[in-house]
């Protein structure tokens, strides 16, 4: 795929190259939008959102990184989002995820995917729900650059530009964001599988 | 519980984002503090459990169509001239009929009163007075001045009685119609000029529905 060459095409109005474009990046920003929100449905929103922000500010796009570009985008749609819940607060007419006996409801989409085994699938569910319990609690902005940065795999001048603070603020709230998350998944050692437990990533 | 610079420091250079210089003072800080060694730790494990969440991938496709970002197809140059044209065509066509049809009645309106008073041959015109109303006011019977001056309530009757006459009625008529006739002929804005306004604002207009549709269909 020539990325530039779409770009280019894009600029000057071609909807099918933007959505080349579209398909390539589209796991990742709505990977993105559903760690920052942290509800799939409004995350799916949220990526549609900005895909046409995208498309139609694409003119203002004058080279560097796509991708960091296109996250900002998301996480100008995820602002939104938040702002948008905030103003018209909903409550959801599905059951919750955590039952009245406080046990979790299994989660269709691990299901889904042929290739793990029950306790795979179980070990999976329980550390994306811890990961994301922990992400929650965080501040909008330490989550933001967090997921920008751990999840996405930007790099810190990325992550500036994505999310529209210098370079020295990104620094600072990624190692806070990373120390509060390691405080949080203390409180979920047991939740955690075995191989995350007193693990180091540099040794494995 | 190291200073937060140290933190922030540890947190760059987990990521590499240290220059070489910097990154050398850290390690040998790292190697001689066993706490600072605890705290890239717990740094490095909290980035690990974050990387290995797994990744989602997007339900369903997020293209757009181009009714979803409200796109339009590219329009000639030509379009604006033939939009401004017919615009322009139309206006001016309003105009002149709003002319034709205004203008001739206001000074009609205006000389009204006198075409009246002219047919009953009442009026103080002592010079040029139309022929229908010198007519008119000779076929009509005379009224002695001296009945006039002693009986002034009768006035309005005599005169009524005057205008009653198909003589008069017939002046009044006449003058009417040569007026109504005069506004036609004397229309402000030539129709030949409605005409040809009409026959730009229509041509116009096709043939800024033409360009539209070949860009449409181009477009598609």
């Amino acid at each position: 795929m020539d990325e530039t060459a779409l770009i280019h095409s894009a600029q000057n109005g071609d909807l099918d190259a933007f959505n080349t474009l579209i398909l390539h990046y589209q796991d990742s920003v709505f990977h993105t939008a559903l760690r920052v929100i942290g509800d799939e449905d409004l995350a799916q929103d949220a990526a549609q959102e900005a895909f046409i922000s995208a498309f139609r500010n694409i003119s203002a796009f004058r080279g560097g990184s796509f991708k960091a570009w296109l996250m900002r985008m998301v996480t100008n749609a995820c602002y939104d989002e938040f702002r948008r819940q905030k103003r018209r607060p909903t409550t959801p007419l599905e059951p919750d995820a955590k039952q009245a006996d406080g046990e979790e409801m299994e989660s269709p989409r691990w299901l889904a995917d042929p290739n793990m085994t029950p306790a795979e699938r179980s070990e999976a569910d329980e550390l994306e729900h811890a990961i994301q319990h922990c992400l929650d609690a965080l501040p909008t902005d330490f989550r933001t650059v967090v997921v920008l940065a751990d999840i996405q795999g930007m790099d810190y001048s990325e992550v500036a530009a994505a999310s529209k603070v210098p370079l020295g603020t990104v620094k600072s709230r990624i190692a806070r964001a990373r120390l509060r998350l390691r405080e949080c998944l203390r409180g979920f050692e047991e939740l955690l599988p075995s191989s995350f437990r007193l693990q180091e990533e540099g040794n494995s | 519980m190291k200073k937060f610079r140290d933190i922030e420091q540890l947190s760059a250079y987990l990521d590499g984002q240290l220059s070489p210089s910097d990154s050398a003072r850290l390690e040998s800080r790292i190697f001689a503090d066993p706490e600072l060694d605890s705290v890239l730790s717990d740094l490095r494990l909290a980035r690990g459990i974050l990387r290995k969440l797994p990744a989602r991938k997007a339900p369903r496709n997020f293209t757009l169509t181009r009714k979803m970002v409200g796109l339009k197809p590219p329009l000639p140059r030509t379009f604006s001239f033939f939009r401004f044209s017919t615009a322009f065509a139309t206006f001016l066509l309003m105009l002149t009929f709003a002319a034709n049809s205004i203008l001739p009645r206001m000074s009609f309106g205006a000389g009204a009163p006198m075409v009246a008073q002219e047919a009953y041959g009442i009026s103080g015109c002592d010079e040029p007075c139309s022929p229908s109303a010198m007519a008119a006011a000779t076929e009509a019977p005379v009224v002695p001045s001296m009945e006039l001056a002693a009986a002034p309530t009768e006035t309005s009757e005599d005169t009524a009685r005057v205008a009653e006459t198909p003589a008069a009625k017939e002046a009044g008529n006449l003058s009417a119609a040569q007026d109504q006739s005069q506004v036609q002929s004397e229309a402000i804005i030539p129709s030949s000029w409605q005409i040809g306004l009409l026959i730009i604002g229509l041509l116009s207009a096709v043939f800024m529905f033409a360009l539209r549709q070949f860009a449409i269909r181009k477009w598609k």
